[in-house]
Parts: structure tokens; C-alpha cells; sequence
């Protein structure tokens, strides 16, 4: 089960290459059923994976092969939808913004980004996770250069460079903690499973610099400041659906590697000194992304500041452990549910302003209405308001920081939280409500282009008030390490 | 055996001050290619029980990172640079003076650090660690975008130098991955050279500099 999830999307990346639109849509979908279909499966029956060294199954990683295979599946959906509206957009000869030039090559490299993705989650070595975690910035530079114009293509630059060279610093950290396990005179597997176990008898100085390591680099991919600066570039200028699978799942994939690692912290009793860590960079990131969002133009890149902010608040939640790690799993799910669906309704939008410029939209209540539903609800969600999962989430994480007396923190935490809120609100009442230069529009919402935003964020409506038993007890295992939930 | 190993590291060592003083792409190339042979061979040395597959394992990492990767390098230049200046931010002299002071640290470092006493050459340590920061350097301080590309490999380079420290035993699969990884890391940067050359008829990364607040 574990070695198919990982290689039919490959193979059918492969194929993608090779075959027509029309062929190559149909099957982005029915890999990406096939992929959901299994990790259902894989979910229920929890089997043993092959290689036992190399890949286990973890609660925190089916936590991340859940939603990667339910977002796939939505946003195959939707991207068939969108690029047919492309074709008939370009076709008509409308002023546009850019369309995608190789199709071939942007289904095949989605599928390859789910294999990596998945290969992400399913990793238990050390070396595999980052063999992995490098395969999905090279499986999705292709999708972010996508529209083959100067800028995407400083986008894809600054991005491989940026990311190839922040996850080599977190091998260089792979490999001090394997060290440590060489100094601390201890053979096990190089997996962190194995290594949790014998925490205690690594040495703690090569760990304390192996973590430092592993976060500054899986960080970089993360999106914590300030190793941030390559991910607004490039969830702007990748074609939607890719931005879409780049802000909902790949940052999640790079939070893997640094959740593990800080398991490993708190299994060698080293938890303080990981979680101040992640504590100062969490709030670097939510401060950021608030400086940035105030001031935005494009709102895309506003989607993508918003993303830091989670990625900082998730951060700053992991750091706090206990209930606040509890939180920071919450918002991690519902980050990637309404994210995404913000990130597809930009799409709507920008076929239909035909621009990613705030000023050149507004009075999208009137000109797209399906849009702006899933457009307003996303923005009333991601803002962390009921009824959406993100704000039991926070709630949970500032509970636990006054808990714990990180009273300091949590009041920059809030403040931050208050600031983006008033920037990101600003933006979205002047796009949705405010005069339009045009009232033509250029798209037609077709079902396929609404309802895969709609799903996602009734999904996180409905994991606000209720939770499926096994999910809660997946989380509460995942957290377990980290003080767990009093 | 100890002291070959030592003799090698010290040119792997030197040759990074010459990096860092070129002013020419090919010149960088050279001396990407001879690290890459050098860190592919020292395992070899230092390996106290060396199997056919692990030789057999060596010989293939040092094709990759001492053939294939500095000669589609060397091609690309020959294809599409006109220029063949490093553009450097920093200049030459300082980036001399930068790689003694580099060299210094981390001797100095390598005494206060606690390695496995597998390790047994006193070189080891700080030429890996100086390969590594001389190729951040170039990566930070060059403007070309193929001086960039051969200070990443450098910088992977000195990763992989770093790993050797600690017994790797049974990990040539893993090993086999990522020297994958960074092979493909490498082809996609020099497609993205290409179509930088198309767009921009240059491959200076001054151009690539619209995206910002």
C-alpha cells in the first residue's frame, strides 16, 4: 500500500509528459481519487510499511497524507475547470493575465510534486525525509515557472536557489544529529523513530546544533522569517492551483521535518531549549507577515503573507508544546483546507479582473457572487473567527502561553494577530465591495471552478464542531511528545 | 594512508582560496571538479574495511560530482555565456582575505568540537567546513548566475565531506538518493540558466530583480 501511494503518482507524472490535454486532465483526476482512496485506506488499516529503516506510518504524518490527498483530489478537480477556462479565455482574446504555455509539463510535475509530497509523509529516516522534502522543490519548480514570463521565471530562480540552499543547511543538521548519535556511542537506525527512542543518550551539544540546523533549513522551506523572502514570489506568480498546493500542503511537508526533529528535543529533555527556538521564530514570522500584509498590492502575495503568518503562528504553537502543540496541529489542518481554497478563488479572480492588482478589482459580490462566498468565508476563516477550525486552533495556543506564563509572547502574539486582521480586512472589503473599473468579467463560474472551495472550507467548518474520533485520537498521539494535552 | 589523506584534503583546502580568487567561470569550474573528486575519494581512505560495492559506490560519486555535473556546467558556459566574469559584489582581495580568516575559524573550531574518535584525519573537519562556507560565499557574493549554481555545488560538496565523519556503515542507498537529488537540483538550475540566457540575453541576476514589496 505504502510503495503504490507513492508510485502510481509518479508513473503517472511520468506518463502525463507523453499524453494530450484532454488525456492528461482526466487522469490528474483519477490519480488523484486513486491517491485519496488509498490514503483512506492507509488511514483505516495503518499497514506496516516496507523498509521499516526508511518508512513508517506516523499519527503527524497521516495527519499531512489526509489533507495532501483530499486537496489534490479538490484541486484536480478544479484545475480542469481552470485551464479550460483559460483555453476559452485566451481563445476569445480577451487582455489577460499570463496562461499556462506547457500543459503537458504542469500536470506531469503535479503529479511528481504528490509523489514527493507523499514520499514527505511516509518517510522515517532522516536522510529519506530530506531526500524527499529537496524532491518536492524540484518537482514543483516547474509548475511555479509555469507561465514562462521574466518574472515567474525570477520567481523559480530565486526559489530553487533559496530552498535547495536552505535544505542543504538542514542536511548539514541531519547529519550533526547523526553525529551526535556516533559521539554519544549509540547504533540505531538513522530514523527519527529509532533515534526518539535513545534520545536520551545522544550527545546534547552536536543535537542542540543539529536542531538549530534542521530548523534554519526545513524553516527556509516552512516560510518562517526571515528565511521567507522566496515565498511570496512564488505562490504569486505560479498558476493557482499550484500556489494552492505550494500554501496548503508543501509548507506542511517542510513543518514535518521540524516537528520530528523537536520530538526528538523533547524526547532527550532538551524541549526548552527547542521550543524558545521555535517560540522566537514563530513570532519573527507573525510580525513579518504583518509589516508585509498592511501594505500589499497584488492579493496573491497578500494570500502568501497570510501564509507566513500561519506558518509563524503554527511555529510559535509547536514551541509552546502541550495544548498550544495541540493548536498548532488544528491550524496546521484548517491552514491547508481554507488556504487553499483562497488560493483557488484567486484563480477565479484572476481570469476574471484579468489582473492580480487589489486596485484593479472590486464589487466582487456583485461581478462573481459564487466567488466571493467561498472569497469571504475563506477570509472570515483564515482570519481565525468561528465557525472555522483556525479559531479553536488559536485558542488553544494562547490559552496554553498563558499557561504556561509566556505572557510577553502571547501579548505580541495577540497584537500581531489584531494587526494583520486590520490590513488583511482592509484589502478584502476594498476587493469585494468596493467600485470596479470594469464591470466586464471574463470568466464563467462554472461548478468545477467553486464548488472544490466550497468543499474545503465546509470541511473545516464541520472539523470545528465535530471531530471523527480517530482523527482526535491521531492527533493527541501525534502531540503526545510534546507534554501532550492536560 | 593517514598522511594521503591529509596531502589531498590540504589541496582540497587550497584550492578553495583559488576559488574564491577567480575571476573566470571556467577557473571555478576546475575547482569545483577537482572537490569534487577529492571528497568523492577520501571515504576510501579512511573506510578501515572497504567492500567492492563500496568502491563500487565511491567510483560512481565521483563521476557525478567530478565528471558529469562540472562538465554540463563547462558546457552551459560554452553554449550561452558571453561573459565570463564572476561579477563579483565582493571583491577578489577581500574574498581572499575572507577565506584565510575562514580557514583560521574553523581550524580553530575543529579543536573545540567533540568528533567520534572513528575520525581519524585532523584535516577532515575544517576543509569540509571551509569548502562549505567558501561556496555560501560565492553563492552570496557573485552576481552570475553560473558563479551561483558552482557555489551551491561547492556548498554540497562540503555536506557531503561533513558526512564522512561519522560512520556511514550501510548508507550508500541514502547516500545514492540524495547524490540523485543533487544531480537533479543541478539540471534544473542549468535549464533555468538557459531560459534566463533567452529571456535576458545574460546570465546576471541583477536582471531579476522586479519581484518586490
Amino acid at each position: 500500500m505504502v510503495e503504490i501511494i507513492i508510485l502510481t503518482p509518479f508513473l503517472a507524472g511520468i506518463i502525463a509528459f507523453f499524453i494530450s490535454k484532454t488525456a492528461g486532465r482526466r487522469l490528474l483526476v483519477m490519480v488523484g481519487a486513486l491517491h485519496l482512496t488509498a490514503s483512506i485506506l492507509i488511514w483505516v488499516k495503518r499497514p506496516a510499511p516496507p523498509l521499516p529503516d526508511y518508512f513508517a506510518i506516523t499519527p503527524e504524518g497521516l495527519l499531512s497524507l489526509i489533507s495532501i490527498s483530499l486537496l489534490f483530489f479538490l484541486i484536480s478537480i478544479y484545475s480542469t475547470g481552470y485551464l479550460r477556462a483559460e483555453e476559452s479565455h485566451s481563445a476569445s482574446g480577451a487582455p489577460h493575465a499570463e496562461t499556462i504555455k506547457h500543459e503537458s509539463v504542469f500536470i506531469g510535475s503535479m503529479m511528481l510534486f504528490l509523489s514527493t509530497m507523499t514520499m514527505v509523509t511516509l518517510s522515517d529516516h532522516m536522510m529519506v525525509m530530506w531526500i524527499a522534502i529537496e524532491a518536492t522543490t524540484l518537482a514543483s519548480a516547474p509548475l511555479i515557472y509555469s507561465h514562462r514570463t521574466a518574472t515567474s521565471l525570477e520567481a523559480t530562480w530565486k526559489y530553487v536557489i533559496i530552498c535547495s540552499v536552505g535544505i542543504a543547511v538542514a542536511l548539514l543538521g541531519s547529519i550533526f544529529i547523526a553525529l551526535a548519535m556516533d559521539v554519544g556511542k549509540v547504533t540505531a537506525p538513522v530514523s527519527f523513530s529509532a533515534i526518539t527512542s535513545v534520545a536520551k543518550e545522544l550527545d546534547p551539544m552536536w543535537l542542540k546544533t543539529g536542531f538549530v540546523f534542521i530548523l534554519v533549513g526545513y524553516g527556509t522551506k516552512m516560510g518562517l522569517a526571515p528565511m521567507h523572502t522566496w515565498l511570496p514570489d512564488a505562490h504569486s506568480e505560479a498558476p493557482s492551483p499550484a500556489s494552492a498546493l505550494l500554501s496548503g500542503v508543501l509548507l506542511n511537508c517542510a513543518y514535518l521535518g521540524i516537528f520530528k526533529t523537536d520530538k526528538i528535543m523533547h524526547a532527550a529533555g532538551l524541549g526548552e531549549f527547542s521550543g524558545a527556538i521555535l517560540m522566537v521564530f514563530g513570532l519573527i514570522s507573525i510580525l513579518a507577515a504583518a509589516t508585509f500584509i498592511m501594505k500589499q498590492t497584488e492579493y496573491k502575495r497578500l494570500l502568501a503573507y497570510s501564509s507566513i503568518e500561519n506558518m509563524g503562528i503554527i511555529a510559535f504553537g509547536t514551541g509552546i508544546g502541550g495544548m498550544g502543540a495541540y493548536g498548532a496541529m488544528l491550524c496546521l489542518i484548517h491552514h491547508s483546507l481554507i488556504k487553499s481554497s483562497l488560493f483557488l478563488t484567486s484563480g477565479n479572480m484572476l481570469i476574471g479582473y484579468g489582473s492580480g492588482l487589489i486596485k484593479k478589482t472590486g464589487n466582487l459580490v456583485t461581478l462573481m457572487p459564487k466567488s466571493f462566498v467561498a472569497f469571504f468565508a475563506g477570509f472570515v476563516g483564515i482570519s481565525g473567527f468561528p465557525p472555522f477550525g483556525i479559531f479553536i486552533g488559536e485558542f488553544f495556543i494562547i490559552m496554553a502561553a498563558f499557561n504556561s506564563g509566556h505572557f510577553v509572547a502571547a501579548g505580541i502574539f495577540i497584537f500581531s494577530l489584531c494587526i494583520i486582521f486590520a490590513g488583511f480586512s482592509n484589502q478584502v472589503m476594498k476587493i469585494s465591495f468596493g467600485p470596479s473599473e470594469s464591470d466586464t468579467i471574463h470568466l464563467k463560474e462554472s461548478a468545477s471552478m467553486v464548488w472544490p472551495q466550497y468543499v474545503l472550507l465546509i470541511t473545516s467548518m464541520i472539523l470545528c464542531f465535530w471531530m471523527p474520533d480517530s482523527l482526535y485520537q491521531t492527533i493527541i498521539s501525534a502531540v503526545a511528545a510534546m507534554g501532550g494535552v492536560r | 594512508m593517514i598522511y594521503s589523506v591529509d596531502t589531498i584534503l590540504s589541496l582540497a583546502l587550497l584550492s578553495s582560496l583559488f576559488a574564491l580568487g577567480s575571476s573566470r567561470l571556467p577557473g571555478l569550474i576546475k575547482v569545483v571538479g577537482f572537490q569534487g573528486v577529492v571528497v568523492s575519494i577520501v571515504p576510501i581512505f579512511i573506510d578501515h574495511n572497504v567492500t567492492s560495492g563500496a568502491v563500487t559506490f565511491y567510483m560512481f560519486t565521483m563521476s557525478i560530482r567530478g565528471v558529469v555535473i562540472p562538465l554540463s556546467i563547462y558546457l552551459l558556459i560554452r553554449k550561452i555565456a558571453i561573459r565570463r566574469e564572476v561579477e563579483p559584489i565582493i571583491g577578489y582581495h577581500a574574498s581572499l582575505f575572507a577565506g584565510l580568516l575562514l580557514i583560521v575559524a574553523s581550524s580553530i573550531m575543529n579543536h573545540r568540537l567533540v568528533l567520534p574518535s572513528t575520525t581519524s584525519s585532523v584535516l577532515l573537519m575544517p576543509t569540509a567546513l571551509t569548502i562549505l562556507v567558501t561556496g555560501m560565499f560565492i553563492l552570496m557574493a557573485r552576481r552570475n548566475a553560473i558563479a551561483m549554481v558552482l557555489g551551491y555545488i561547492m556548498m554540497e560538496n562540503g555536506i557531503y565531506l561533513v558526512g564522512t565523519t561519522f560512520s556511514m556503515g550501510t548508507h550508500h542507498i541514502v547516500e545514492f538518493g540524495i547524490l540523485l537529488d543533487v544531480l537533479a537540483g543541478v539540471m534544473i538550475m542549468a535549464i533555468m540558466l538557459e531560459n534566463m540566457k533567452q529571456k535576458f540575453d545574460d546570465v546576471d541576476t541583477l536582471y531579476l530583480s522586479e519581484l518586490k514589496e
